[in-house]
């Protein structure tokens, strides 16, 4: 038919309908749902629909011993599973009055550093995925695997690593493993400009990303975003630097921040955090030689732990934003309760709900892949 | 800036009853207080200190004081303190005020705890279930629900026995190995 032939049947103006994104969806980061009610291609309302991970780890951990609970922590976020153990350990170790050594502290910042450029560099190639460019994603996977080298070096894991005890973590760093860091970083910092000139300049991305799903400052800190979210929106923030734990007030490093809170913005703090991170691991990589001593303190025999009474709150920064821990104890061989507090549990529901409104059909993915939502920590 | 905090909550004293303020380190601070007061701590909190973002809202079952403790976590982005506010409430009838209101991420906070623990948060904007959608027994993360329990009483252990099993379980084994094949057996180490 010719379209000036084409007669537009008019719907009545109420004419809207419902669908459901997810829980397996190339448009959904792991497995999440929403229940999208739309217009043409407007969205007028998002629900969203957890529950598909949860496999009960709170409530799992309050059986296990405090030792076996490291095996489970990692788990609840996958691509950024550091933090989950490191700010568990800090728990654990407050509870206790346990002094961590010196030498482990810098080993966690450098575990920690690395989890975050794997995180970032997966996220990264995900955003890049939603607006259809395939490459930066398959980029970003594949950088991220030299990274899960190095922790299958450091730690025997690629992707769970069980690094850390209360205490201080469970081994030293092989040998010449300090220059083989220096080189994958090397690599990384040599990789950076070919991202940009394939993302950021890319005008696809430009034009997707510019002005959506944008969060003004205001609406950040009332809605409780966190993390590089956060920082996209203009407010300086960081845990490491303002509320600083293990090493990081020793360490010099920069907070990227942008002004505009929309899906550029988020997505270039995130590049822009990469190579902080990477300055952040040189750092560590020269100071650990100069550091000698035991990786870890003595701890009591861990299958009969009784852990001080008490409660105690430890927040860390992971890649998604401000990752804690409330961890009670009654003095007993088990936790007596365990909260997680993960970031993504502000932004991938709340936020992600008021953002969606408006926008259309195809950026949905794009906003949650910006905001880098994490399902696991919203279901535990 | 911290010590301006700590009078500051000192002179909070006179104006409500029941609190008790404790630093347990440099940024932060326990703070206990007794539950009619705690929406008017909390405004007062954000409204004249800064203390702008609720981090969590951590909920405690002490089954044995027959009591449930909230636990607000709030951070001041200014004075870089985080207060964790403590509070207790009978276990039942197990019902509380929002703090929606004054923080708008306790909604998420109010309806997790609502759907683990069963505590109904008056004025909540959505208490409907969330993660655990199709569930129908009581809320899980209460220290009288024992999981191992509820697992025997509502499903079966089933027998595992297929057609491809069946002729190797008669010459009474599961999965049989060649003897050349079972690389770690200790009879082969014997030999060698």
């Amino acid at each position: 038919m010719r379209p000036e032939n084409y007669e537009a049947q008019r719907q009545p103006p109420s004419y809207d309908y419902e669908l459901n994104i997810g829980p397996n969806h190339p448009g959904i980061e792991g497995n999440y749902a929403f229940k999208l009610r739309l217009n043409g291609d407007r969205v007028i309302a998002a629900r969203a629909d957890a529950g598909y991970l949860h496999r009960g780890f709170e409530k799992l951990m309050e059986g296990r011993l405090w030792i076996q609970n490291l095996a489970i922590t990692p788990r609840i976020c996958v691509p950024d599973p550091v933090p989950m153990e490191v700010s568990y350990c800090l728990a654990v170790e407050d509870l206790c009055g346990l002094v961590v050594p010196e030498r482990a502290q810098w080993l966690r910042v450098l575990q920690l550093e690395l989890s975050r450029i794997a995180a970032h560099l997966f996220i990264f190639g995900g955003h890049a995925a939603t607006t259809g460019m395939y490459t930066p994603m398959f980029w970003g996977i594949a950088d991220r695997d030299l990274i899960l080298d190095l922790f299958e070096e450091m730690t025997g894991g690629r992707v769970y690593h069980i690094y850390n005890i209360p205490g201080g973590v469970r081994r030293d760093l092989p040998d010449g493993f300090g220059e083989r860091v220096t080189n994958t970083l090397d690599y990384l910092e040599s990789r950076l400009p070919d991202y940009d000139n394939l993302l950021f300049t890319n005008q696809v991305f430009v034009h997707r990303a510019r002005g959506c799903g944008p969060i003004s400052q205001q609406q950040a800190l009332e809605w409780g975003v966190t993390g590089p979210n956060l920082r996209a929106t203009g407010l300086k923030f960081d845990v490491r630097r303002d509320d600083p734990y293990l090493v990081y007030d020793q360490l010099e490093f920069e907070i990227p921040t942008e002004e505009p809170g929309d899906a550029w913005a988020r997505a270039l703090v995130r590049r822009r955090e990469i190579k902080e991170s990477i300055r952040i691991i040189r750092q560590v990589v020269a100071r650990l030689p100069t550091l000698a001593g035991p990786i870890r303190c003595p701890i009591p025999n861990p299958l009969a732990w009784n852990v001080p009474a008490g409660s105690t709150y430890t927040r860390v920064e992971s890649s998604k934003g401000e990752l804690a821990w409330y961890v009670v104890s009654d003095g007993g061989e088990r936790p007596y309760r365990t909260h997680v507090r993960g970031p993504s549990q502000m932004h991938a529901v709340q936020v992600l709900e008021q953002l969606a409104i408006g926008c259309r059909i195809e950026d949905v993915a794009q906003i949650m892949f910006s905001l880098d939502a994490c399902p696991p920590e919203v279901d535990r | 800036m911290t010590n301006e905090l700590t009078t500051w909550l000192d002179t909070l004293l006179a104006e409500l009853e029941g609190i008790r303020v404790r630093r347990t380190s440099r940024r932060r601070l326990r703070v206990d207080v007794a539950s009619d007061a705690l929406p008017a701590l909390l405004e007062l909190l954000r409204g004249r200190a800064s203390f702008v973002h609720l981090s969590a809202i951590s909920c405690v079952d002490w089954i044995d004081a027959g009591q449930f403790e909230l636990v607000y976590h709030c951070w001041s982005y200014e004075i870089q303190s985080l207060v964790s506010v403590h509070t207790r409430i009978p276990r039942e009838p197990g019902v509380y005020i929002s703090v929606y209101d004054i923080y708008r991420p306790a909604a998420f906070f109010e309806r997790d705890i609502h759907e683990m623990f069963g505590v109904w948060f008056e004025g909540s904007p959505d208490l409907s279930r969330f993660i655990l959608t199709e569930w129908d027994g009581p809320p899980p993360m209460r220290k009288d629900f024992d999981s191992e329990a509820w697992v025997n009483q509502h499903f079966d252990w089933q027998d595992y026995h297929p057609d491809w099993l069946k002729d190797l379980e008669t010459r009474g084994g599961g999965i049989a190995v060649p003897p050349d094949e079972q690389r770690f057996s200790r009879r082969n180490v014997d030999e060698t």
